[in-house]
Protein backbone atom coordinates (compact mmCIF):
# COMPACT_ATOMS: atom_id res chain seq x y z
CA UNK A 1 0.00 0.00 0.00
CA UNK A 2 2.82 2.35 0.88
CA UNK A 3 4.48 1.46 -2.38
CA UNK A 4 1.29 2.19 -4.29
CA UNK A 5 0.93 5.56 -2.58
CA UNK A 6 4.51 6.49 -3.32
CA UNK A 7 4.23 5.42 -6.95
CA UNK A 8 1.03 7.44 -7.31
CA UNK A 9 2.60 10.49 -5.66
CA UNK A 10 5.68 10.35 -7.89
CA UNK A 11 3.44 9.88 -10.89
CA UNK A 12 1.41 12.95 -9.94
CA UNK A 13 4.61 14.99 -9.48
CA UNK A 14 5.92 13.78 -12.82
CA UNK A 15 2.62 14.61 -14.49
CA UNK A 16 3.06 18.18 -13.23
CA UNK A 17 6.61 18.40 -14.58
CA UNK A 18 5.63 16.93 -17.93
CA UNK A 19 2.70 19.34 -18.14
CA UNK A 20 5.29 22.10 -17.85
CA UNK A 21 7.39 20.57 -20.60
CA UNK A 22 4.25 20.15 -22.71
CA UNK A 23 3.71 23.92 -22.70
CA UNK A 24 7.24 24.46 -23.92
CA UNK A 25 7.93 21.54 -26.25
CA UNK A 26 4.49 20.29 -27.16
CA UNK A 27 2.81 23.63 -27.74
CA UNK A 28 5.64 25.94 -28.65
CA UNK A 29 8.18 23.54 -30.14
CA UNK A 30 11.07 24.74 -27.96
CA UNK A 31 13.50 22.17 -26.63
CA UNK A 32 14.80 22.67 -23.15
CA UNK A 33 17.52 20.28 -22.06
CA UNK A 34 17.75 22.19 -18.81
CA UNK A 35 14.16 21.92 -17.68
CA UNK A 36 15.10 19.62 -14.80
CA UNK A 37 17.20 22.47 -13.39
CA UNK A 38 13.96 24.29 -12.60
CA UNK A 39 12.85 21.25 -10.67
CA UNK A 40 16.19 21.48 -8.85
CA UNK A 41 15.62 25.15 -8.11
CA UNK A 42 12.16 24.36 -6.76
CA UNK A 43 13.33 21.53 -4.55
CA UNK A 44 16.39 23.34 -3.24
CA UNK A 45 14.96 26.82 -2.69
CA UNK A 46 11.83 25.55 -0.99
CA UNK A 47 13.80 22.95 0.91
CA UNK A 48 16.32 25.50 2.17
CA UNK A 49 13.59 27.92 3.19
CA UNK A 50 11.93 25.16 5.17
CA UNK A 51 15.08 23.66 6.66
CA UNK A 52 16.93 26.84 7.55
CA UNK A 53 14.15 29.32 8.27
CA UNK A 54 11.17 27.09 9.06
CA UNK A 55 8.95 28.59 6.40
CA UNK A 56 5.60 26.84 5.99
CA UNK A 57 4.99 24.90 2.77
CA UNK A 58 2.91 27.59 1.05
CA UNK A 59 5.44 30.38 1.58
CA UNK A 60 8.32 28.13 0.59
CA UNK A 61 6.47 27.17 -2.59
CA UNK A 62 5.74 30.80 -3.44
CA UNK A 63 9.37 31.73 -2.77
CA UNK A 64 10.68 28.90 -4.91
CA UNK A 65 8.34 29.69 -7.79
CA UNK A 66 9.40 33.36 -7.72
CA UNK A 67 13.07 32.35 -7.88
CA UNK A 68 12.18 29.90 -10.65
CA UNK A 69 10.48 32.69 -12.59
CA UNK A 70 13.48 34.99 -12.18
CA UNK A 71 15.78 32.21 -13.40
CA UNK A 72 13.37 31.56 -16.28
CA UNK A 73 13.51 35.23 -17.21
CA UNK A 74 17.31 35.28 -17.13
CA UNK A 75 17.64 32.21 -19.36
CA UNK A 76 14.61 33.01 -21.45
CA UNK A 77 15.54 36.53 -22.53
CA UNK A 78 18.59 35.58 -24.59
CA UNK A 79 17.23 32.17 -25.55
CA UNK A 80 13.99 33.01 -27.30
CA UNK A 81 15.78 34.81 -30.11
CA UNK A 82 17.81 31.74 -31.05
CA UNK A 83 17.28 28.81 -33.39
CA UNK A 84 16.15 25.43 -32.15
CA UNK A 85 19.44 23.67 -31.50
CA UNK A 86 20.89 26.78 -29.92
CA UNK A 87 17.94 26.91 -27.54
CA UNK A 88 18.69 23.34 -26.50
CA UNK A 89 22.33 24.28 -26.00
CA UNK A 90 21.65 27.35 -23.86
CA UNK A 91 19.09 25.60 -21.69
CA UNK A 92 21.44 22.65 -21.42
CA UNK A 93 24.26 24.93 -20.28
CA UNK A 94 21.90 26.51 -17.80
CA UNK A 95 21.05 23.10 -16.38
CA UNK A 96 24.69 22.15 -16.02
CA UNK A 97 25.51 25.52 -14.47
CA UNK A 98 22.78 25.09 -11.86
CA UNK A 99 23.98 21.56 -11.11
CA UNK A 100 27.55 22.86 -10.71
CA UNK A 101 26.36 25.65 -8.41
CA UNK A 102 24.40 23.19 -6.26
CA UNK A 103 27.46 20.97 -6.08
CA UNK A 104 29.85 23.78 -5.23
CA UNK A 105 27.89 25.85 -2.73
CA UNK A 106 28.61 23.27 -0.06
CA UNK A 107 27.87 25.62 2.84
CA UNK A 108 24.38 26.36 1.61
CA UNK A 109 23.21 23.29 -0.28
CA UNK A 110 25.33 20.56 1.24
CA UNK A 111 27.10 20.04 -2.08
CA UNK A 112 27.18 16.56 -3.58
CA UNK A 113 25.99 14.94 -0.36
CA UNK A 114 22.67 16.67 -0.88
CA UNK A 115 20.20 18.51 1.27
CA UNK A 116 18.35 16.47 3.84
CA UNK A 117 15.87 17.09 6.59
CA UNK A 118 13.18 18.75 4.49
CA UNK A 119 9.88 18.24 6.31
CA UNK A 120 7.66 15.68 4.64
CA UNK A 121 4.64 17.74 3.72
CA UNK A 122 3.65 16.48 0.28
CA UNK A 123 0.79 14.04 0.58
CA UNK A 124 -0.85 12.05 -2.16
CA UNK A 125 -3.89 14.32 -1.95
CA UNK A 126 -1.80 17.48 -2.27
CA UNK A 127 0.11 16.02 -5.23
CA UNK A 128 -3.05 14.99 -7.05
CA UNK A 129 -4.84 18.26 -6.35
CA UNK A 130 -1.78 20.17 -7.56
CA UNK A 131 -1.61 18.05 -10.69
CA UNK A 132 -5.26 18.74 -11.44
CA UNK A 133 -4.83 22.47 -10.86
CA UNK A 134 -1.78 22.56 -13.15
CA UNK A 135 -3.64 20.59 -15.80
CA UNK A 136 -6.57 23.00 -15.70
CA UNK A 137 -4.14 25.90 -15.93
CA UNK A 138 -2.33 24.45 -18.94
CA UNK A 139 -5.57 23.34 -20.56
CA UNK A 140 -6.79 26.90 -20.23
CA UNK A 141 -3.53 28.18 -21.67
CA UNK A 142 -3.71 25.80 -24.62
CA UNK A 143 -7.20 26.96 -25.47
CA UNK A 144 -6.50 30.62 -24.90
CA UNK A 145 -5.28 33.11 -27.45
CA UNK A 146 -1.72 32.49 -26.25
CA UNK A 147 -1.99 28.75 -26.70
CA UNK A 148 -3.19 29.11 -30.27
CA UNK A 149 -0.39 31.57 -30.96
CA UNK A 150 2.06 29.01 -29.56
CA UNK A 151 0.71 26.38 -31.93
CA UNK A 152 0.92 28.82 -34.81
CA UNK A 153 4.56 29.64 -34.20
CA UNK A 154 5.44 26.01 -33.67
CA UNK A 155 4.24 25.03 -37.10
CA UNK A 156 5.62 28.06 -38.90
CA UNK A 157 7.38 30.83 -37.07
CA UNK A 158 7.73 33.06 -40.10
CA UNK A 159 4.07 32.80 -41.00
CA UNK A 160 3.08 33.41 -37.39
CA UNK A 161 5.24 36.51 -37.31
CA UNK A 162 3.78 37.84 -40.51
CA UNK A 163 0.27 37.36 -39.12
CA UNK A 164 1.22 39.88 -36.46
CA UNK A 165 1.97 37.48 -33.61
CA UNK A 166 4.58 38.83 -31.22
CA UNK A 167 6.64 35.64 -31.41
CA UNK A 168 9.18 36.57 -28.76
CA UNK A 169 6.51 37.50 -26.27
CA UNK A 170 4.56 34.30 -26.82
CA UNK A 171 7.72 32.22 -26.46
CA UNK A 172 8.60 34.05 -23.26
CA UNK A 173 5.12 33.49 -21.82
CA UNK A 174 5.34 29.79 -22.58
CA UNK A 175 8.84 29.64 -21.15
CA UNK A 176 7.85 31.32 -17.88
CA UNK A 177 4.68 29.28 -17.45
CA UNK A 178 6.66 26.13 -18.03
CA UNK A 179 9.40 27.23 -15.61
CA UNK A 180 6.86 28.02 -12.89
CA UNK A 181 5.08 24.67 -13.25
CA UNK A 182 8.31 22.68 -13.26
CA UNK A 183 9.62 24.60 -10.25
CA UNK A 184 6.44 23.75 -8.39
CA UNK A 185 6.89 20.07 -9.30
CA UNK A 186 10.35 20.39 -7.72
CA UNK A 187 8.87 21.87 -4.54
CA UNK A 188 6.48 18.93 -4.21
CA UNK A 189 9.33 16.53 -4.95
CA UNK A 190 11.59 18.00 -2.29
CA UNK A 191 8.86 18.00 0.31
CA UNK A 192 8.03 14.40 -0.53
CA UNK A 193 11.45 12.74 -0.61
CA UNK A 194 12.76 15.01 2.23
CA UNK A 195 16.16 14.66 0.58
CA UNK A 196 17.55 16.08 -2.64
CA UNK A 197 20.93 15.91 -4.34
CA UNK A 198 22.23 17.68 -7.45
CA UNK A 199 22.58 14.59 -9.67
CA UNK A 200 18.79 14.19 -9.76
CA UNK A 201 18.42 17.24 -11.97
CA UNK A 202 20.73 16.56 -14.91
CA UNK A 203 19.94 16.86 -18.60
CA UNK A 204 18.93 13.22 -18.96
CA UNK A 205 15.92 13.94 -16.78
CA UNK A 206 14.95 16.84 -19.04
CA UNK A 207 15.41 14.57 -22.05
CA UNK A 208 13.19 11.96 -20.42
CA UNK A 209 10.39 14.52 -20.05
CA UNK A 210 10.67 15.53 -23.69
CA UNK A 211 10.46 11.86 -24.64
CA UNK A 212 7.29 11.53 -22.56
CA UNK A 213 5.67 14.48 -24.33
CA UNK A 214 6.46 12.93 -27.70
CA UNK A 215 5.36 9.52 -26.60
CA UNK A 216 1.93 10.86 -25.77
CA UNK A 217 1.57 13.00 -28.85
CA UNK A 218 2.98 16.46 -29.24
CA UNK A 219 -0.30 18.20 -29.63
CA UNK A 220 -2.21 16.36 -27.01
CA UNK A 221 -2.28 17.29 -23.35
CA UNK A 222 -4.23 14.09 -22.75
CA UNK A 223 -1.37 12.20 -24.35
CA UNK A 224 1.26 13.96 -22.24
CA UNK A 225 -0.61 13.09 -19.05
CA UNK A 226 -1.11 9.52 -20.12
CA UNK A 227 2.51 9.14 -21.21
CA UNK A 228 3.93 10.54 -18.01
CA UNK A 229 1.64 8.40 -15.89
CA UNK A 230 2.36 5.31 -17.97
CA UNK A 231 6.11 5.82 -18.31
CA UNK A 232 6.54 6.68 -14.62
CA UNK A 233 4.35 3.82 -13.54
CA UNK A 234 5.68 1.24 -15.99
CA UNK A 235 9.18 0.96 -14.52
CA UNK A 236 7.49 0.16 -11.21
CA UNK A 237 5.28 -2.46 -12.81
CA UNK A 238 8.31 -3.99 -14.53
CA UNK A 239 10.20 -3.98 -11.26
CA UNK A 240 10.63 -7.74 -11.48
CA UNK A 241 12.69 -7.22 -14.60
CA UNK A 242 14.83 -4.74 -12.63
CA UNK A 243 17.63 -3.74 -14.95
CA UNK A 244 15.76 -4.38 -18.13
CA UNK A 245 13.00 -1.93 -17.38
CA UNK A 246 14.72 1.14 -18.74
CA UNK A 247 15.67 -0.85 -21.82
CA UNK A 248 12.04 -1.85 -22.26
CA UNK A 249 11.08 1.77 -21.77
CA UNK A 250 13.47 2.94 -24.50
CA UNK A 251 12.37 0.19 -26.90
CA UNK A 252 8.71 1.07 -26.44
CA UNK A 253 9.46 4.75 -27.06
CA UNK A 254 11.45 3.91 -30.20
CA UNK A 255 8.62 1.70 -31.47
CA UNK A 256 6.11 4.48 -30.93
CA UNK A 257 8.35 7.04 -32.64
CA UNK A 258 8.85 4.71 -35.59
CA UNK A 259 5.41 3.31 -36.09
CA UNK A 260 3.09 5.93 -34.69
CA UNK A 261 5.07 9.13 -35.26
CA UNK A 262 2.30 11.41 -34.07
CA UNK A 263 2.56 9.84 -30.63
CA UNK A 264 -0.06 7.68 -29.03
CA UNK A 265 -2.73 10.33 -28.99
CA UNK A 266 -1.71 12.57 -31.87
CA UNK A 267 -3.89 15.62 -31.62
CA UNK A 268 -6.64 13.88 -29.74
CA UNK A 269 -7.87 15.48 -26.54
CA UNK A 270 -10.40 14.10 -24.13
CA UNK A 271 -13.00 16.78 -24.07
CA UNK A 272 -16.03 16.66 -21.83
CA UNK A 273 -17.84 19.16 -23.98
CA UNK A 274 -17.40 17.13 -27.16
CA UNK A 275 -18.44 13.99 -25.34
CA UNK A 276 -21.58 15.68 -24.06
CA UNK A 277 -22.42 17.08 -27.48
CA UNK A 278 -21.87 13.71 -29.04
CA UNK A 279 -24.25 12.06 -26.60
CA UNK A 280 -26.73 14.91 -26.97
CA UNK A 281 -26.97 14.66 -30.73
CA UNK A 282 -27.35 10.94 -30.55
CA UNK A 283 -30.23 11.11 -28.12
CA UNK A 284 -32.22 13.71 -29.91
CA UNK A 285 -31.27 12.48 -33.33
CA UNK A 286 -30.75 16.03 -34.50
CA UNK A 287 -28.49 16.57 -37.50
CA UNK A 288 -25.66 18.91 -36.87
CA UNK A 289 -25.74 21.99 -39.05
CA UNK B 1 52.92 27.67 -17.45
CA UNK B 2 50.78 29.08 -20.22
CA UNK B 3 52.52 26.92 -22.82
CA UNK B 4 51.76 23.88 -20.68
CA UNK B 5 48.11 24.86 -20.48
CA UNK B 6 47.96 25.34 -24.25
CA UNK B 7 49.39 21.87 -24.80
CA UNK B 8 46.88 20.32 -22.43
CA UNK B 9 44.10 22.31 -24.07
CA UNK B 10 45.11 21.14 -27.53
CA UNK B 11 45.11 17.49 -26.59
CA UNK B 12 41.74 17.80 -24.89
CA UNK B 13 40.47 19.78 -27.88
CA UNK B 14 41.58 17.05 -30.29
CA UNK B 15 39.38 14.48 -28.58
CA UNK B 16 36.49 16.95 -28.44
CA UNK B 17 37.04 17.62 -32.14
CA UNK B 18 36.58 13.93 -32.94
CA UNK B 19 33.33 13.87 -30.99
CA UNK B 20 32.15 17.14 -32.50
CA UNK B 21 32.87 16.07 -36.07
CA UNK B 22 31.09 12.74 -35.60
CA UNK B 23 28.19 14.74 -34.28
CA UNK B 24 28.36 17.31 -37.08
CA UNK B 25 28.43 14.77 -39.94
CA UNK B 26 24.98 13.56 -39.01
CA UNK B 27 23.78 17.08 -38.43
CA UNK B 28 25.00 18.02 -41.88
CA UNK B 29 22.95 15.36 -43.58
CA UNK B 30 19.78 15.05 -41.55
CA UNK B 31 19.82 18.41 -39.70
CA UNK B 32 19.41 17.09 -36.20
CA UNK B 33 21.63 16.83 -33.16
CA UNK B 34 22.46 13.15 -32.80
CA UNK B 35 22.59 12.43 -29.10
CA UNK B 36 22.88 8.71 -29.84
CA UNK B 37 26.50 9.53 -30.66
CA UNK B 38 27.24 9.26 -26.94
CA UNK B 39 25.86 5.74 -27.02
CA UNK B 40 28.16 4.90 -29.96
CA UNK B 41 31.13 6.11 -27.96
CA UNK B 42 30.20 4.07 -24.90
CA UNK B 43 29.60 0.87 -26.82
CA UNK B 44 32.79 1.20 -28.85
CA UNK B 45 34.83 2.01 -25.76
CA UNK B 46 33.68 -1.28 -24.27
CA UNK B 47 34.26 -3.09 -27.56
CA UNK B 48 37.85 -1.85 -27.63
CA UNK B 49 38.27 -2.83 -24.00
CA UNK B 50 37.06 -6.37 -24.69
CA UNK B 51 39.50 -6.62 -27.58
CA UNK B 52 42.41 -5.67 -25.34
CA UNK B 53 41.27 -8.05 -22.67
CA UNK B 54 40.76 -11.13 -24.82
CA UNK B 55 43.18 -10.64 -27.69
CA UNK B 56 45.70 -8.31 -26.05
CA UNK B 57 45.53 -6.06 -29.06
CA UNK B 58 47.90 -3.16 -29.64
CA UNK B 59 46.60 0.40 -29.56
CA UNK B 60 46.13 0.60 -33.32
CA UNK B 61 44.33 -2.73 -33.54
CA UNK B 62 42.11 -1.71 -30.63
CA UNK B 63 41.27 1.54 -32.36
CA UNK B 64 40.49 -0.30 -35.57
CA UNK B 65 38.24 -2.85 -33.90
CA UNK B 66 36.44 -0.19 -31.90
CA UNK B 67 35.90 2.07 -34.88
CA UNK B 68 34.66 -0.75 -37.10
CA UNK B 69 32.27 -1.70 -34.33
CA UNK B 70 31.24 1.95 -34.19
CA UNK B 71 30.70 2.06 -37.94
CA UNK B 72 28.49 -1.03 -37.86
CA UNK B 73 26.62 0.35 -34.89
CA UNK B 74 26.03 3.56 -36.84
CA UNK B 75 24.54 1.57 -39.72
CA UNK B 76 22.36 -0.37 -37.31
CA UNK B 77 21.22 2.82 -35.61
CA UNK B 78 20.22 4.33 -38.92
CA UNK B 79 18.16 1.25 -39.71
CA UNK B 80 16.52 0.94 -36.32
CA UNK B 81 15.97 4.48 -35.18
CA UNK B 82 16.03 6.84 -38.13
CA UNK B 83 15.06 5.20 -41.41
CA UNK B 84 11.36 4.98 -40.76
CA UNK B 85 11.31 8.51 -39.44
CA UNK B 86 12.82 9.68 -42.70
CA UNK B 87 10.41 7.59 -44.75
CA UNK B 88 7.50 9.00 -42.78
CA UNK B 89 8.84 12.48 -43.47
CA UNK B 90 8.33 13.31 -39.79
CA UNK B 91 9.52 16.69 -38.51
CA UNK B 92 13.19 16.95 -37.58
CA UNK B 93 12.24 16.98 -33.91
CA UNK B 94 11.49 13.26 -34.13
CA UNK B 95 15.05 12.43 -35.09
CA UNK B 96 16.20 14.37 -32.08
CA UNK B 97 13.92 12.52 -29.67
CA UNK B 98 14.69 9.20 -31.31
CA UNK B 99 18.43 9.80 -30.97
CA UNK B 100 18.17 10.68 -27.28
CA UNK B 101 16.16 7.51 -26.68
CA UNK B 102 18.64 5.40 -28.60
CA UNK B 103 21.49 6.93 -26.60
CA UNK B 104 19.72 6.04 -23.35
CA UNK B 105 19.05 2.53 -24.65
CA UNK B 106 22.71 1.89 -25.49
CA UNK B 107 23.87 3.33 -22.19
CA UNK B 108 21.52 1.08 -20.23
CA UNK B 109 22.42 -2.00 -22.25
CA UNK B 110 26.03 -1.36 -21.30
CA UNK B 111 24.98 -1.02 -17.66
CA UNK B 112 23.27 -4.38 -17.87
CA UNK B 113 26.15 -6.22 -19.50
CA UNK B 114 29.04 -4.62 -17.67
CA UNK B 115 27.32 -3.36 -14.49
CA UNK B 116 28.32 0.03 -13.15
CA UNK B 117 31.83 -1.19 -12.37
CA UNK B 118 34.75 0.89 -13.53
CA UNK B 119 37.15 -0.75 -15.95
CA UNK B 120 40.37 0.67 -17.25
CA UNK B 121 42.35 0.10 -20.41
CA UNK B 122 45.74 -1.53 -20.10
CA UNK B 123 48.67 0.83 -20.39
CA UNK B 124 49.63 0.99 -24.06
CA UNK B 125 52.62 3.22 -23.60
CA UNK B 126 56.06 2.25 -22.28
CA UNK B 127 56.82 5.86 -21.29
CA UNK B 128 54.06 8.02 -19.93
CA UNK B 129 55.52 11.49 -20.11
CA UNK B 130 58.10 13.33 -22.15
CA UNK B 131 59.89 16.32 -20.69
CA UNK B 132 60.71 19.15 -23.06
CA UNK B 133 62.53 21.73 -21.00
CA UNK B 134 59.96 22.70 -18.41
CA UNK B 135 57.04 21.34 -20.41
CA UNK B 136 55.57 18.01 -19.55
CA UNK B 137 53.80 16.25 -22.41
CA UNK B 138 51.75 13.18 -21.67
CA UNK B 139 52.48 10.47 -24.22
CA UNK B 140 48.83 9.33 -24.34
CA UNK B 141 47.82 12.96 -24.95
CA UNK B 142 50.38 13.34 -27.71
CA UNK B 143 49.31 10.14 -29.46
CA UNK B 144 45.64 11.06 -29.09
CA UNK B 145 46.38 14.41 -30.62
CA UNK B 146 48.24 12.87 -33.56
CA UNK B 147 45.71 10.13 -34.27
CA UNK B 148 42.74 12.48 -33.92
CA UNK B 149 44.33 14.98 -36.27
CA UNK B 150 45.19 12.22 -38.72
CA UNK B 151 41.64 10.90 -38.61
CA UNK B 152 40.26 14.38 -39.23
CA UNK B 153 42.63 14.94 -42.17
CA UNK B 154 41.64 11.62 -43.73
CA UNK B 155 38.01 12.53 -43.23
CA UNK B 156 38.60 15.89 -44.90
CA UNK B 157 40.22 14.12 -47.87
CA UNK B 158 37.27 11.74 -48.14
CA UNK B 159 34.80 14.61 -48.01
CA UNK B 160 36.54 17.05 -50.31
CA UNK B 161 38.51 14.85 -52.72
CA UNK B 162 36.45 11.78 -53.46
CA UNK B 163 33.29 11.17 -55.42
CA UNK B 164 31.55 9.81 -52.34
CA UNK B 165 32.50 12.97 -50.50
CA UNK B 166 30.99 15.11 -53.23
CA UNK B 167 27.83 13.07 -52.98
CA UNK B 168 27.89 13.50 -49.22
CA UNK B 169 28.20 17.24 -49.56
CA UNK B 170 25.46 17.53 -52.11
CA UNK B 171 23.10 15.44 -49.98
CA UNK B 172 23.89 17.65 -47.00
CA UNK B 173 23.08 20.65 -49.16
CA UNK B 174 19.75 19.37 -50.39
CA UNK B 175 18.57 15.86 -49.73
CA UNK B 176 15.66 15.74 -52.13
CA UNK B 177 17.30 17.40 -55.10
CA UNK B 178 20.42 15.25 -54.91
CA UNK B 179 18.11 12.25 -54.87
CA UNK B 180 16.59 13.50 -58.11
CA UNK B 181 20.07 13.90 -59.56
CA UNK B 182 20.63 10.18 -59.26
CA UNK B 183 22.47 10.02 -55.97
CA UNK B 184 21.47 7.07 -53.86
CA UNK B 185 20.48 9.11 -50.82
CA UNK B 186 20.04 6.10 -48.56
CA UNK B 187 23.60 4.89 -49.28
CA UNK B 188 24.98 8.34 -48.52
CA UNK B 189 23.06 8.56 -45.27
CA UNK B 190 24.42 5.14 -44.38
CA UNK B 191 27.89 6.35 -45.25
CA UNK B 192 27.43 9.32 -42.95
CA UNK B 193 26.32 7.08 -40.10
CA UNK B 194 29.22 4.72 -40.75
CA UNK B 195 31.71 7.59 -40.70
CA UNK B 196 30.15 9.08 -37.57
CA UNK B 197 30.23 5.70 -35.85
CA UNK B 198 33.82 5.17 -36.97
CA UNK B 199 34.93 8.48 -35.47
CA UNK B 200 32.80 7.69 -32.42
CA UNK B 201 34.82 4.50 -32.06
CA UNK B 202 38.13 6.36 -32.02
CA UNK B 203 36.84 8.91 -29.52
CA UNK B 204 35.33 6.12 -27.42
CA UNK B 205 38.69 4.39 -27.02
CA UNK B 206 40.44 7.67 -26.26
CA UNK B 207 37.85 8.61 -23.67
CA UNK B 208 38.24 5.14 -22.18
CA UNK B 209 42.01 5.66 -21.97
CA UNK B 210 41.88 9.16 -20.49
CA UNK B 211 39.09 8.42 -18.04
CA UNK B 212 37.95 5.01 -16.95
CA UNK B 213 35.24 2.95 -18.57
CA UNK B 214 31.80 3.40 -17.13
CA UNK B 215 28.36 3.26 -18.75
CA UNK B 216 27.82 7.02 -18.59
CA UNK B 217 30.98 7.70 -20.58
CA UNK B 218 28.83 8.63 -23.54
CA UNK B 219 27.53 11.70 -21.78
CA UNK B 220 30.75 13.32 -22.94
CA UNK B 221 28.82 13.73 -26.19
CA UNK B 222 27.58 17.03 -24.80
CA UNK B 223 31.11 18.39 -25.27
CA UNK B 224 30.79 17.61 -28.94
CA UNK B 225 27.35 19.19 -28.92
CA UNK B 226 28.64 22.40 -27.35
CA UNK B 227 31.61 22.47 -29.71
CA UNK B 228 29.61 21.92 -32.87
CA UNK B 229 26.99 24.49 -31.88
CA UNK B 230 29.60 27.09 -30.96
CA UNK B 231 31.43 26.28 -34.18
CA UNK B 232 28.32 26.78 -36.23
CA UNK B 233 25.90 23.94 -36.88
CA UNK B 234 26.44 22.10 -40.10
CA UNK B 235 30.05 23.12 -40.53
CA UNK B 236 32.73 20.51 -39.99
CA UNK B 237 35.53 23.10 -39.88
CA UNK B 238 33.48 25.05 -37.37
CA UNK B 239 33.05 21.94 -35.25
CA UNK B 240 36.81 21.40 -35.16
CA UNK B 241 37.49 25.05 -34.32
CA UNK B 242 34.79 25.04 -31.67
CA UNK B 243 36.20 21.86 -30.15
CA UNK B 244 39.74 23.18 -29.83
CA UNK B 245 38.40 26.45 -28.44
CA UNK B 246 36.30 24.54 -25.91
CA UNK B 247 39.28 22.39 -24.91
CA UNK B 248 41.43 25.50 -24.34
CA UNK B 249 38.77 27.42 -22.47
CA UNK B 250 38.06 24.43 -20.29
CA UNK B 251 41.71 23.85 -19.35
CA UNK B 252 42.21 27.54 -18.56
CA UNK B 253 39.00 27.72 -16.54
CA UNK B 254 39.91 24.64 -14.54
CA UNK B 255 43.22 26.31 -13.79
CA UNK B 256 41.61 29.61 -12.87
CA UNK B 257 38.46 28.66 -10.98
CA UNK B 258 38.66 24.91 -10.42
CA UNK B 259 36.88 22.05 -12.16
CA UNK B 260 33.74 22.13 -10.01
CA UNK B 261 32.57 25.60 -10.82
CA UNK B 262 33.91 25.82 -14.39
CA UNK B 263 30.59 24.67 -15.99
CA UNK B 264 29.05 27.90 -14.69
CA UNK B 265 31.68 29.98 -16.45
CA UNK B 266 31.47 27.91 -19.62
CA UNK B 267 27.73 28.56 -19.60
CA UNK B 268 28.22 32.30 -19.19
CA UNK B 269 30.84 32.43 -21.95
CA UNK B 270 28.60 30.38 -24.22
CA UNK B 271 25.66 32.66 -23.55
CA UNK B 272 27.67 35.81 -24.24
CA UNK B 273 29.12 34.23 -27.37
CA UNK B 274 25.72 33.25 -28.74
CA UNK B 275 24.39 36.74 -28.02
CA UNK B 276 27.19 38.27 -30.07
CA UNK B 277 27.25 35.64 -32.79
CA UNK B 278 24.08 33.55 -32.76
CA UNK B 279 25.15 31.49 -35.80
CA UNK B 280 28.37 30.21 -34.29
CA UNK B 281 31.91 30.77 -35.51
CA UNK B 282 31.64 29.39 -39.02
CA UNK B 283 28.23 30.97 -39.36
CA UNK B 284 27.02 28.65 -42.06
CA UNK B 285 23.51 29.33 -43.18
CA UNK B 286 21.20 26.49 -42.52
CA UNK B 287 18.36 26.86 -44.90
CA UNK B 288 15.41 26.60 -42.65
CA UNK B 289 12.27 28.56 -42.62
CA UNK B 290 12.31 30.69 -39.46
Amino acid sequence: MDLLISVLTFTAINVIAVTGVFVLTGLTGLFSLGQAAFMGIGAYVAGLMAVKYNFPFILAAVGAISIGLVAGLIVGLPTIRLRRDYISLVTFGFGEAIAALLNQAVNVTGGATGLSGIPKQTTLTLAIVSAVVCLILVWGFKNSRYGRQCLALRSDELAARSMGIDVNRVKMTAFLLSAAITTYAGVLYGFYTTYVEPVMFGWTKSAEWIIMVFFGGVNSLTGAIFASAFLTGMPEILRAAAEWRIVAYCVIVLLILNFKPTGLFGEYEISLLALWRHLGTRKKGVDRP
Amino acid sequence: MTAQLIINGLSLGAVYALIAVGFAIIFNILKFSNFAHGGFMTVTAYAGFLATRFWHTSLLATLLIASLAGGLLGLLAELVAFRRIRNNKSPVIYYFVSSITLGMLLENLMTIFFSTNFYSYPNFFPVNTIKLGRLIIGVPDLIMFCISTLALIILAIIIYRTKLGTALRSVSYDLDTSGLMGINVLRIIQLAFFLAGFLGGISGVFLGISYTLYPQLGQMVVKGFIASVIGGLGSLEGAVTGAFLLGMVEIFLIRLVGSGISPVFIFIIMLLFLLVRPRGIAGSHIQEKA
